[in-house]
């Protein structure tokens, strides 16, 4: 049975290297897109192996003091960090001229982005994931992701239909806060050690083991069975995400959901005709679809199958239809994801952890207003259960 | 003997054969293989300007230095080409002096990079050349990118005053829209469509016009008529063959316009820099044209603004 597991997996990984290989041609496009499918399917192995969803990570933290998870997504903010601060130097040599470095997920600081983010953390615990892990969650054969991703479709589209006003309300006069430009790279890259080492060293001390985690019987098991450590992840995604902004753009999971919604939309004529500065906006923006096939959308198809060639050989694919209220929470969950991300111009993946990275404040305010979102939501839902 | 004979004209014939793939259209072009052999000169400065960000930042060829279209080479308040002290600096700060020579490349087959060259030549830089086939033929070769920027010591090139004879404004076009026997040719590059009025802009730009169609007199000639399949200017000939098809021949002074002026650079340069022709780029093209109040426009399709 583990052999049989283990080979379906194998010949997974093997379909995915293969159709990245055919799509490989000459243009940059065709590059763009078989590069993408690779490193999609691996962040999407790495999220399955470490379980990295922002919401089970807040929740193991907050309900049995396991801070194991936040640790990785610490670890890989540091790597990020230095990392991109070391491609920043390669892209825009000068700091403080005034400009920003191309794609770096960047945004305007306003109330606005405070409220989505908020929104976006009331929605991964209401539907118990962010949209990253509803993705990577369908490899594992969670039914109930689906209708959280048809209501962060639908969410998306109310972004759309709400974007203009809130655009000429806050978003446009929102100032645009990169840390290089008036610190330096130097000084950039020592704040966010400064403050993410001292946010480890917190988690560390409040860290209580769990149980029993059982050990490792083979390098095979470590890799394949058992949840990834701290550390491990926490490298890897920082990693591949500055190798990824330096090849194609920074990590992120919206842009083609959004892409689907705002087509979907425009088709059928409900959005406006105009989204009013959206496309000079860095982030994970949305365009009307020209192409079948985008980097972004690669990169998900790629995240999808290999979080299901992760998760066999460990026997996490176990699909299990959701009850009706669990759909139904999951859609309206879905829904405040998807208008949150459209809004912040970006999710967890890509306002949170892109917007780190690249020392933008817009990535930490997310960072704040979410766990607000998501803590207080979680605190509330408990209390109603019990 | 016959042998030999047969040997020599396939020999010389093989030469020539070489010797034209060698030849460029144009002394203001180069060629990527001449490129990648020069690249090392240090009177050599070669210079992307691209129409897409973050493309020169993800692998330029190496040594190249970035101009940014939309900051760089125009001012970002008023609608007007960058100003000659500006201009100054940033050549003087890609450390570009009077003996360099300087190389053009960008991305979607030169169209910024043309009209980075049309604005060099306002200002009267000499030496400029266009990289034949842009940035897709250097990447198409699988020629070497660098991802590393460039650093120069400053320049010392002094620019004159801008020479006004490579600029229409829209009093100029306006004139030759209302003569009846126009002493210009005007050359309209955008898509027939544009060009007839059944559209107002391509779909998806944000730069609109109020009324469709073209200036009066111009003819059709889309910019992509100068362009061979592999991104390359066609030969001067078959260029001449194109436009003479259209009714330009060079007898008189042409302008060349679109709808923000930037791929007409790319027809203003095939006409005047390969051609030899008396060639004025109008910038203001059709975003200026058609929202100008009280000047003629033909409208063949009969598109009216606002719905019929």
């Amino acid at each position: 049975m583990r052999i049989q597991r283990l080979s379906i997996s194998g010949a997974i990984v093997a379909s995915l290297f293969f159709a990245a290989w055919l799509m490989n041609g000459q243009t940059r496009d065709s590059q763009a897109i078989a590069f993408s499918l690779v490193a999609g399917g691996m962040f999407g192995y790495i999220l399955q192996r470490a379980r990295f969803c922002f919401f089970c990570i807040t929740r193991d933290f907050m309900d049995q003091r396991d801070a194991s998870g936040l640790l990785a997504l610490v670890i890989a903010l540091l790597v990020g960090t230095l990392g991109y601060h070391a491609v920043f130097g390669l892209f825009l040599p000068d700091a403080s001229a005034g400009r920003l470095p191309p794609d770096a997920h960047i945004g305007p600081i306003s109330w606005v982005l405070a409220l989505a983010a908020l929104v976006f953390g009331i929605g991964m615990a209401l539907s118990r994931s962010c949209i990253s892990a509803h993705l990577y969650r369908l490899g594992e054969g969670s039914i109930g992701s689906i209708p959280a991703l048809i209501g962060a479709l639908l969410g998306f589209g109310l972004g759309f239909a709400t974007w203009n006003s809130l655009y000429l309300a806050a978003i446009q006069q929102g100032p645009v806060i990169w840390l290089p430009t008036h610190l330096g790279y130097g000084g950039s890259a020592l704040l966010q050690v400064i403050v993410l080492g001292g946010i480890a060293l917190l988690l560390v001390r409040a860290h209580k083991k769990p149980a029993s985690p059982k050990p490792a019987t083979s390098a095979i098991a470590a890799l394949v069975q058992q949840r990834w450590s701290a550390p491990v992840a926490g490298l890897a995604i920082g990693f591949l995400a500055v190798v990824v902004y330096l090849r194609v753009a920074p990590l992120g999971v919206t842009a083609e959901l959004g892409s689907l919604s705002r087509t979907a939309g425009d088709q059928l004529g409900l959005l406006p005709a105009r989204l009013q500065g959206l496309d000079t906006l860095a982030g994970c923006a949305t365009v009307v679809k020209e192409t079948l096939l985008s980097p972004n959308g690669a990169f998900v198809i790629g995240m999808v199958s290999m979080a299901f060639a992760a998760a066999l050989p460990a026997g996490d694919f176990k699909p299990r239809l959701p009850s009706a209220s669990e759909a139904g929470r999951n859609l309206l969950g879905g829904v405040l994801l998807g208008w949150g991300a459209m809004t912040a111009i970006g999710c967890t993946v890509g306002t949170l952890l892109s917007g780190i990275m690249a020392a933008a404040l817009s990535g930490w305010i997310f960072a704040v207003f979410c766990l607000i979102g998501v803590i207080s939501t979680w605190k509330i839902l408990q209390r109603a259960e019990a | 003997m016959l042998n030999l004979k047969k040997s020599l004209l396939a020999a010389a014939g093989g030469l020539l054969l070489t010797a034209a793939s060698f030849a460029q259209a144009s002394e203001f072009l180069v060629s990527t293989e001449w490129l990648e052999k020069n690249i090392d000169r240090d009177d050599l400065r070669v210079i992307e300007v691209s129409v897409n960000p973050g493309v020169f930042e993800r692998g330029h060829i190496p040594g190249s230095v970035n101009f940014r279209w939309h900051t760089d080479l125009v001012d970002t308040v008023r609608r007007d080409i960058i100003a000659r002290e500006d201009f100054q600096t940033l050549l003087q700060d890609a450390g570009i002096s009077d003996g360099t020579e300087i190389v053009l490349y960008g991305d979607t087959n030169n169209w910024f990079a043309a009209w980075g060259a049309w604005i060099f030549d306002i200002y009267g830089v000499n030496n400029v050349r266009l990289l034949d086939g842009g940035r897709s033929k250097w990447e198409a070769e699988g020629r070497p990118l660098s991802v590393r920027p460039s650093n120069y010591t400053a320049g010392n090139i002094q620019l004159g005053e801008p020479n006004t004879a490579l600029r229409a404004f829209l009093p100029d076009v306006v004139e030759v829209a209302k003569s009846e026997n126009p002493s210009v040719d005007l050359v309209d590059i955008r898509s027939a469509a544009e060009y007839e009025g059944r559209v107002i802009a391509p779909d998806g730009v944000n730069e609109l016009a109020v009324r469709a169609g073209h200036i009066p007199s111009a003819v059709n000639v889309s910019w992509g008529e100068a362009v061979a399949e592999d991104g390359t200017f066609k030969s001067a000939d078959e260029l001449r063959e194109i436009y003479a098809a259209a009714g330009v021949d060079g007898s008189k002074p042409v302008i060349t316009y679109c709808r923000i002026g930037e791929r007409s650079s790319h027809t203003w340069f095939a006409l005047s820099k390969i051609l030899g022709y008396e060639v004025k780029n109008y910038d203001g093209s059709w975003t200026e044209y058609g929202n100008s109040v009280g000047v003629p426009v033909t409208n063949l399709a009969g598109t009216v603004w606002g719905g019929q």
